[in-house]
This record gives structure tokens, C-alpha cells and sequence, in this order.
């Protein structure tokens, strides 16, 4: 056991950091603060994403096949913490490196793969993910958007909510429920996962305006959408396999107190130039979300070193996405406390960052769910009955 | 950055299992407020578990394993400031158990069984050795052996080191303890709550429950963690976090752990107490969760 970073692992940090400060622009922190989702931010990723590839530094976890370098999960989460610390860069297009290759790659077929994988290479690729609908959100299994299968594809009929991206996006990950075969249950099984082109005749998006910023959240209708057959991921049926295969890759894929912690630190130098560092409450408190954001960041180092080490998934994943939660609360209801004129203009990061952190409990599967499986699955209580 | 046990370190966790498996006691039949255990305190000191960090080519974390293993005893063993403390210090091995105190005329934990007490006096660490005629044993709900000292006149004061040392790894060895006091605490209300059964179905099947037993688990979990990482890195900024976030989590934890024990989580008869009580002990040590805090920030960020 041991906690520290090889000269190898130590020099990626410092090569990842010094990339950083030549490709992002003088006014990245103006684009950042519009959030992920936002044209500005999109357009910009389309910038960054190329130039990182050129650097060998987009896609090194890939495997050699797929036009990565086998990295280690370490060099890539060393990375993930580096961008995320900085607003994360790649935009929306931090997804398709982290899970879409990768789902790609073991449930792909090669059609997929040759029209797939070259726009995430070439940085310019944009998804988005259709997976909760009005009606089913955690709850996904209850999803109600409809894939008709007809001559050639399916027919789509139905609508998804809470969509990032969608308005910038050229495909969507669509989740949708085929009619129940004859002994097939209707619930997981009835699930098929539609690759869909955001072009296709039928589909509207429309923004919701949201606090989480412009261009993230958004309702998404298919009016009668056709979808070719060859676009289906896997089998009809094998969609609850790839979810939680997907899950996997998303729910370790962000460290988000890297942008708490980048936060706090920044906040902390404004009091002390403000002359307010000497008070001792302000300073037991700020140590406070310190801490916050530590225990976050070894819990999330847990989880990537289980992934490291092979060692079988033990829901650990949940407790460190609980941690987090709290860290990106912790340092958000810190600033609002201390340095509430950071939300009124004062610090565009800083509101930046309270934006992530009012969905950090919420995207990527509630909170609420991980103390769900924290319960079943590390601690073995026995489940609540299920409502009838 | 490893996380799994080298070698030598699951080699030594498996010696200690096989001595506590033999040896270790069974929680009270009878109500105690705290157990002390002599014999088993002295297999274990004598068997170099709480040397292990003066050996060649081991360390702190190597002790921090060790004593958050005995940790989850239900007995009060002095391991933390023996294994993980006195190593850092000019403190022959063997000269132990040794009490920790701020204020050495206050209340001090293990004092009572202590052969030695450390506290700073100034920058410095200093250390007297102690006469157990010259203790008073304290009553207390705190789950260790409690006692105080009647002066320091006649008792000759020793410079052991720096109070900075002293404080930095009584904050990992307090982490390292609490952490193993959590993870027991847990276990129990997990056995206790699966196997009582309320409105037809067990305690731990009602999700309001569930979600705070989760939370504690998840607060275990991050103080072992950071705790461990502490001990490596023997940090000053690493050392606070670990204290301060275990400190700072003590209330909600114990509080909840005690509340699903319901009444028989108040009576002596249940274990629960002998670690809930000694995390409520644990939380108020180096001046509690807020002096660490103010010692993390002042570490990460200086003044």
C-alpha cells in the first residue's frame, strides 16, 4: 500500500498542466463560466479536442487498436483531475472519450466503429444522451419512448428530458422500448439502444432554461423518427448489459472535487487579498470543505484503483460518488456563505463551479440511488419491499 | 499509488488475526463501561505488532494497519500512540502503554495502565515516566480507562522531540483509531438491525434507515482512507484533514449508530457503547474537529 505518484506518473501531471497553459486561451475562464453544454464551451471543445489529440493526450487510454496507447488508468484519471480542475475543456465531448469509444469497442460493430470513432479522434464528434423521460428517471427501467421495429430499422416515437447537449449534439445514445416479444417480460428486457442521428426528420429539441446554465438541460421529441437497423447497439435485449457496463466508465469518470478544490483554493486567495484570511471561523470553515474535498479525492482514488488492480466491482463507486457530492456542496455552500459576491459577478469560476455543484447529485444517477446501493451492496441490508 | 497490501504488510495483518483469533475477548457479559484487557495488551507489545514502524523498511502506515485492526476490538488496547507516536520520537521501544495529553493535569486517556505520558510543553515534546500510585482513576462514559495525575512535582520532565511531531502523529494515530472504532461501530448496528425485525420486516430493510447507515459507511470509509494516507505521507496538511474529518463526522456517526442500537443501544449490556464511546472520547482530543480544521487550512494554504 502506498500513496504516491511515480516520476513517470508526477511528470504526465506536470506535461498535462503545461498543455494547458498553452492551448487554453487568454479568455478560456469567459468560456468556461457559460458551462458545458453551452455553444461557447461546444465550439470550443471542437478547438481543444484536436489540438489535444496532436499532443497524444486525447485518446492515450484507448487501446492500440482503436488508436490509443494502452494507458493506464492512472495516467488517464491524472488527466481527467488536471482537466476538470480547469472547467473541463473537452466540453460534452469528454463523454465520448471516456465511455462512447469504450462501449464502442466491446459492443460495436465494425460498421459502427468506421462511422463512430473518426469524429471523437478528430475532436469534432458531439452525443448526447436520450436516457430519462418525464416518467423515468432513476427509475429508468420504466422508460416509455417507443422503437417500432419496421422494415429496414424502427420507428421512434416519444420524447427524453433533461438532455445535455442535445441542441449541439449529432447523435444521441437513445434508450427506447421495443414491444414485449411473446415471453419476454416488458420491463429491462424490452429495452433497445438506438445510435440516432440528431438530423433525422422528426426530431425536436427544445432548451429548458436551467441554473445549471445555458444549453445543458433539454426536452427532446421524436415524432415517428426512423432508425436504421445497423444503428441498434447490441441486441435487442443485451441494453441493460451495456448501460451498467456504461455506468461503470461515467460513474468514476469526472472528478469533480478537482474543480472543487481549484475553487476553494482560488477563493482562498481572494480573502487573504481581501485581508479577511486572519478569521478564525472563516479559516475552520474553509478547512472544512478542505477536507471535504479530500476525502472525496481518496475515495475516488479507491475506485480507480480497483479498477488498477482488476479487483471485482464492490459498490465502492457509490461511496466515493457520495463523497463527492458532499465535497462539491461543501465548497459551494462555503463560498455562498463567505463570498456570496462571486455570484454576483464577482468570480465567474466561482459560479461556474456552484453551477456543476448543484448537479453533482443529481446527474449520473441521484445521490439517493448510491445510498440505495451503499446499503444492498457494501453493507448487505436487506432491500425495502418494493411498492405494489 | 496502491492501494492493496504488499507482501509483508498482509503477512503481518494475518499474524495479528491469528493472535486476536485466539486471544481476543468476547464483548462483555456484563455491564463495563470500558474493558482493559492486560494479557492481551501484553501478547500483542510482545509479539513487536507495536514496533512494527522502527523496523528496517517500515513505517507509520505499517503501524496504522496494526492499530486500525485493534481498533475494532470492544477492548480500550493503547496501541495508536505506542505504534504510530513514539517511533517519530527519541522514545525507547518498550516503554509504553504511553498516555497522550494536552494538559498533563487534566483527565488524561489510558492513563491509569500508562507507564509513560507525552504531552507538549512549549515547541518541544516532552515525556515523563509515570508512578501508577500517583493516579487517580477517573469515572467517565468515555470507553477507555481514564485517570489523573496528582502534579508533576518529583517527576522529572524529558525533551523527546518536537510538539510539531507530537501533534502531527497523534492526529494520524487519532484518524487511524477512529477509523477502526467506526468500522466495528457499523458492523454492529449492521448485525443488529438485520436481524431485528420491526412492522413485519428487518430494521434495515426501511430505507430512512438505510441511507444514514450509508452515510456512516461512507464516513468510515473516508477516514480510513485519508487516515492511511496520512500516516504515509506524515504530512502536517494530511494529518489535520484525517483528524479533523473524523472528528468532524464523530457526532452524526455515534448519534446514528446509537439511535438504530434503540434502547439497547443505551444500556451497558449492548457493545455498542465500547466504540461509540470511545469515538465521542476520540472527538475531543487536540482541541477538536475545529482546531484541526484551522490547522488543515493553515497547512494547505499557510496564513
Amino acid at each position: 500500500m502506498e500513496f504516491g505518484w511515480t516520476q513517470e506518473e508526477a511528470a504526465h501531471r506536470e506535461r498535462v498542466r503545461a498543455v494547458l497553459a498553452r492551448v487554453l486561451p487568454p479568455d478560456w475562464e469567459d468560456i468556461a463560466r457559460h458551462g458545458p453544454g453551452s455553444d461557447e464551451q461546444t465550439a470550443f471543445s471542437k478547438i481543444f479536442c484536436p489540438a489535444l489529440h496532436a499532443e497524444g493526450l486525447l485518446i492515450p487510454h484507448w487501446p492500440k487498436p482503436y488508436g490509443g496507447q494502452d494507458e493506464s488508468i492512472w495516467r488517464q484519471f491524472i488527466m481527467a483531475e488536471e482537466l476538470w480542475a480547469v472547467g473541463e475543456p473537452r466540453g460534452p465531448q469528454y463523454m465520448n472519450v471516456n465511455w462512447v469509444g469504450p462501449v464502442m469497442f466491446k459492443f460495436g460493430t465494425q460498421a459502427q466503429l468506421e462511422t463512430y470513432l473518426p469524429p471523437i479522434l478528430a475532436g469534432q464528434a458531439v452525443w448526447c444522451q436520450g436516457f430519462s423521460e418525464p416518467s423515468a428517471g432513476s427509475d429508468l427501467a420504466a422508460l416509455r419512448t417507443a422503437a417500432t421495429p419496421v422494415e429496414g430499422g424502427y420507428r421512434v416515437n416519444g420524447g427524453k428530458i433533461w438532455t445535455s447537449y442535445a441542441a449541439q449534439a449529432d447523435t444521441c445514445f437513445l434508450l427506447a422500448r421495443v414491444p414485449a416479444a411473446e415471453g419476454v417480460s416488458s420491463g429491462k428486457a424490452a429495452i433497445v439502444i438506438l445510435l440516432v442521428d440528431m438530423k433525422s426528420p422528426g426530431i425536436q429539441v427544445k432548451p429548458i432554461p436551467a441554473l445549471v446554465g445555458q444549453g445543458d438541460i433539454h426536452e427532446v421529441f421524436f415524432d415517428d423518427v426512423f432508425v436504421p437497423a445497423e444503428n441498434r447497439l447490441g441486441a435487442e435485449g443485451q441494453a441493460w448489459e451495456i448501460i451498467n457496463y456504461l455506468l461503470q466508465h461515467e460513474r468514476v469518470g469526472i472528478p469533480r472535487y478537482a474543480l472543487a478544490r481549484r475553487t476553494l483554493d482560488r477563493a482562498v486567495a481572494r480573502l487573504k487579498s481581501q485581508g479577511r484570511w486572519d478569521d478564525p471561523v472563516l479559516r475552520d470553515r474553509a478547512g472544512q470543505a478542505l477536507m471535504l474535498c479530500e476525502a472525496a479525492r481518496m475515495m475516488c482514488y479507491r475506485v480507480v484503483d480497483g479498477k488498477a488492480r482488476d479487483l471485482p466491482d464492490d459498490a465502492f463507486g457509490s461511496l466515493a460518488r457520495v463523497a463527492v457530492v458532499e465535497a462539491e456542496n461543501g465548497v459551494s455552500a462555503f463560498l455562498t456563505e463567505f463570498m456570496p459576491d462571486g455570484l454576483l459577478g464577482g468570480d465567474p469560476m466561482q459560479q461556474a463551479h456552484h453551477q456543476r455543484a448543484i448537479a453533482a447529485g443529481v446527474a449520473a444517477g441521484p445521490a439517493e440511488i448510491q445510498l440505495n446501493l451503499i446499503a444492498q451492496r457494501w453493507l448487505n441490508l436487506p432491500r425495502e419491499p418494493r411498492a405494489r | 499509488m496502491n492501494h492493496g497490501l504488499t507482501e509483508d504488510q498482509a503477512s503481518i495483518l494475518a499474524g495479528l488475526d491469528q493472535l486476536l483469533g485466539s486471544r481476543a475477548p468476547a464483548a462483555p457479559t456484563h455491564p463495563v463501561t470500558f474493558i482493559h484487557d492486560a494479557a492481551l495488551d501484553g501478547a500483542i507489545a510482545e509479539a513487536g505488532f507495536l514496533d512494527i514502524a522502527r523496523e528496517p523498511g517500515f513505517g507509520a502506515l505499517d503501524a496504522a494497519l496494526i492499530v486500525e485492526r485493534l481498533a475494532r476490538l470492544p477492548c480500550a488496547l493503547e496501541a495508536a500512540a505506542s505504534a504510530i507516536v513514539a517511533p517519530a520520537l527519541d522514545i525507547a521501544a518498550g516503554l509504553r502503554p504511553i498516555a497522550l495529553a494536552t494538559d498533563p493535569a487534566a483527565a488524561v486517556r489510558h492513563l491509569p495502565m500508562a507507564r509513560a505520558l507525552l504531552y507538549p510543553r512549549g515547541e518541544a515534546a516532552v515525556l515523563i515516566e509515570i508512578d501508577p500510585a500517583r493516579v487517580t482513576p477517573v469515572e467517565t462514559l468515555f470507553a477507555y480507562p481514564y485517570g489523573r495525575l496528582d502534579g508533576l512535582e518529583g517527576l522529572a520532565e524529558r525533551v523527546v522531540g518536537e510538539a510539531a511531531t507530537l501533534r502531527r502523529r497523534w492526529r494520524i494515530a487519532l484518524a487511524v483509531e477512529a477509523a477502526g472504532c467506526m468500522a466495528a461501530g457499523v458492523a454492529a448496528v449492521v448485525e443488529h438491525i438485520t436481524t431485528r425485525h420491526a412492522f413485519g420486516r428487518p430494521l434495515g430493510s426501511f430505507q430512512a434507515i438505510q441511507h444514514r447507515l450509508a452515510r456512516a459507511a461512507e464516513t468510515t470509509e473516508a477516514t480510513k482512507w485519508l487516515a492511511f494516507r496520512a500516516a504515509w505521507t506524515d504530512s502536517e496538511a494530511d494529518a489535520a484533514i484525517a483528524a479533523g474529518f473524523a472528528q468532524q463526522r464523530i457526532a452524526e456517526l455515534t448519534y446514528d449508530l446509537q439511535q438504530f442500537s434503540g434502547a439497547m443501544g443505551l444500556t451497558l449490556e449492548f457493545p455498542l457503547h465500547l466504540w461509540t464511546y470511545r469515538l465521542r472520547a476520540l472527538a475531543g482530543e487536540l482541541g477538536g474537529a475545529t482546531v484541526q480544521s484551522r490547522a488543515a487550512a493553515a497547512a494547505a494554504w499557510g496564513d
